[in-house]
């Protein structure tokens, strides 16, 4: 599973009123993810790669980029 | 603050998580036919083998009940409280989306809080090696976490506030948010208690206290023998419970159902000892309960007992409530609860004080279970016995909690003229 379906499943489970379409410009934000909300959905996709997020990256506001982050941490062999 | 100033509280609501799977009735008829919802509780995923009496809610379904999302982002304690705190206020006729206020606040109990919690994440790093924490860990497991859902949940602006005062803890919830009705700062306040205390480490230490009653698969049910001779002690359980208390003008205006008035909040600490609970200190609670609800103790048709079942407490409590009932102690209706709910710690005063005014406003007093021969030393009041009484006019009520650390608190429920 790609990080993006990943991401569209976490918030399946996890926000109230889920967004009808989750694109790669959607702000993370307006979908639900609030900075709580983004915290457990870094938590979850660090465990399910095997990578770990940097503290002093700058927070992603959008889709695209946070998968643009943790393409750029996973492991080559994952893709 | 004068008596002039002072507003009436009503009950308009209430609500509680059913050990046995049903509703709010349920619960109370069960009580009535002297059901317990103690069984043997096998701890779950504990390092070594724990089995103890214990009221645990199977039937809860936290994802059902809260929805997926809340459930997510919540402590077990939490969720009891949240779902109790729902039931009451739909049970006063309020509405979930838009029915909130800034007069509306919450009052909460409880006394060990995001316990479970506190356990994974230890499990975690001492046993798993794991190095860090969930993110929500904190949100988790914060002692404030279930008063704060409830608002989030019912759109409540007051004062949200979370007492911890171990086996008292929603009783002086509840009588804190009748405080702040009476002076005229809130209108409502949900307020109750809850607790999700069966983590292996908080069984093994209340185990180790020496006062947890001991059963097996087939006793379990009555290990919980509040008065008797030969009693061992409480079973601990988990729970959640609430009541609506509203300004009384307000609930008369917008036509709510009123169960009852709660109409005394005594409190008291023994200042003796940290466990051993002192008459003194009881009968100086009830007293002063019984002073601000202006009635006489022979007004008084029924105590709801903190009667845990310890080889102590309930002798010393039998004995403050002769000591302020005196000759009307004989006839006193008196009965321990937790004989059929266990211990609900920090939630048990809630739970309690839900049990006192259904009682009250039906005239239905339920049982102490399991009651068979009363000790010599908790004689002298009118133990309910055997299954419930029905058809009792009863005019009050009071319900008694009575903590570790020695706070007491004693409501006193009036009938609605």
């Amino acid at each position: 599973m790609d990080t993006l379906e990943l991401l569209r499943e976490f918030i399946k489970r996890r926000v109230t009123n889920p967004p009808e379409e989750v694109n790669p410009e959607s702000r993370l934000e307006d979908i639900g993810v609030d900075s709580l909300t983004l915290l457990d959905l870094m938590f979850d996709m660090e465990d399910k790669f095997g990578v770990r997020m940097p503290d002093d990256l700058p927070r992603p506001e959008t889709v695209a980029e946070l998968i643009e982050i943790f393409e750029k941490l996973k492991p080559a062999s994952n893709d | 603050m004068t008596e002039a100033s002072c507003r009436r509280v009503a009950v308009t609501g209430v609500g509680l998580v059913n050990p046995f799977g049903g509703d709010t009735q349920d619960f109370f008829a069960r009580l009535m036919r002297g059901e317990s919802a103690v069984n043997l509780y096998h701890h779950p995923a504990s390092p070594s083998p724990l089995a103890q009496p214990a009221v645990s809610c199977p039937y809860f379904d936290a994802e059902v009940v809260l929805g997926r999302p809340l459930a997510a982002v919540t402590d077990r304690y939490s969720q009891l409280g949240v779902a109790a705190a729902f039931t009451a206020w739909d049970d006063a006729g309020l509405p979930r989306q838009g029915g909130g206020s800034d007069e509306f606040g919450v009052s909460w109990g409880t006394g060990v809080g995001g316990t479970l919690t506190f356990e994974k994440g230890y499990t975690d790093f001492y046993v798993h090696n794991k190095d860090r924490a969930h993110p929500l860990s904190v949100v988790l497991a914060m002692n404030n976490a279930a008063a704060s859902h409830v608002a989030i949940s019912l759109g409540l602006g007051s004062a949200c506030l979370s007492y911890s005062v171990a086996c008292a803890s929603s009783a002086v919830a509840i009588g804190e948010a009748m405080r702040r009705i009476q002076a005229g700062e809130s209108q409502l306040v949900v307020a109750g208690g809850s607790e999700a205390p069966l983590s292996f480490s908080v069984m093994r230490a209340w185990e180790s206290m020496r006062v947890v009653a001991q059963g097996n698969a087939e006793t379990a049910y009555r290990a919980c023998r509040p008065f008797q001779a030969g009693r061992t002690g409480l079973v601990l359980g988990e729970g959640g419970a609430a009541l609506i208390l509203e300004d009384w003008d307000h609930a008369v205006a917008r036509g709510a159902r009123i169960y009852c008035e709660l109409a005394g909040y005594g409190q008291s600490c023994d200042h003796t000892h940290l466990v051993k609970p002192d008459a003194y200190g009881q009968t100086r609670a009830m007293k002063l309960a019984l002073r601000e609800a202006g009635l006489d103790p022979a007004e008084v048709g029924y105590v709801n007992a903190h009667g845990t079942a310890t080889r102590e407490g309930d002798p010393t409590e039998i004995e403050a409530l002769r000591q302020i009932f005196g000759a009307h102690a004989a006839s006193l209706l008196v009965s321990a609860t937790k004989s059929m709910h266990g211990h609900l710690l920090g939630a048990t005063g809630a739970m309690e004080a839900l049990i006192t005014v259904l009682a009250l406003a039906r005239g239905e007093v339920p049982p102490t279970a399991h009651l068979e021969e009363v000790a010599a030393d908790c004689q002298g009041v009118h133990h309910v016995m055997g299954t419930g009484l029905h058809d009792v006019p009863l005019r009050a009520a009071l319900s008694n909690s009575f903590a570790f650390g020695g706070s007491n608190a004693v409501l006193a429920f009036k009938a609605v003229a």
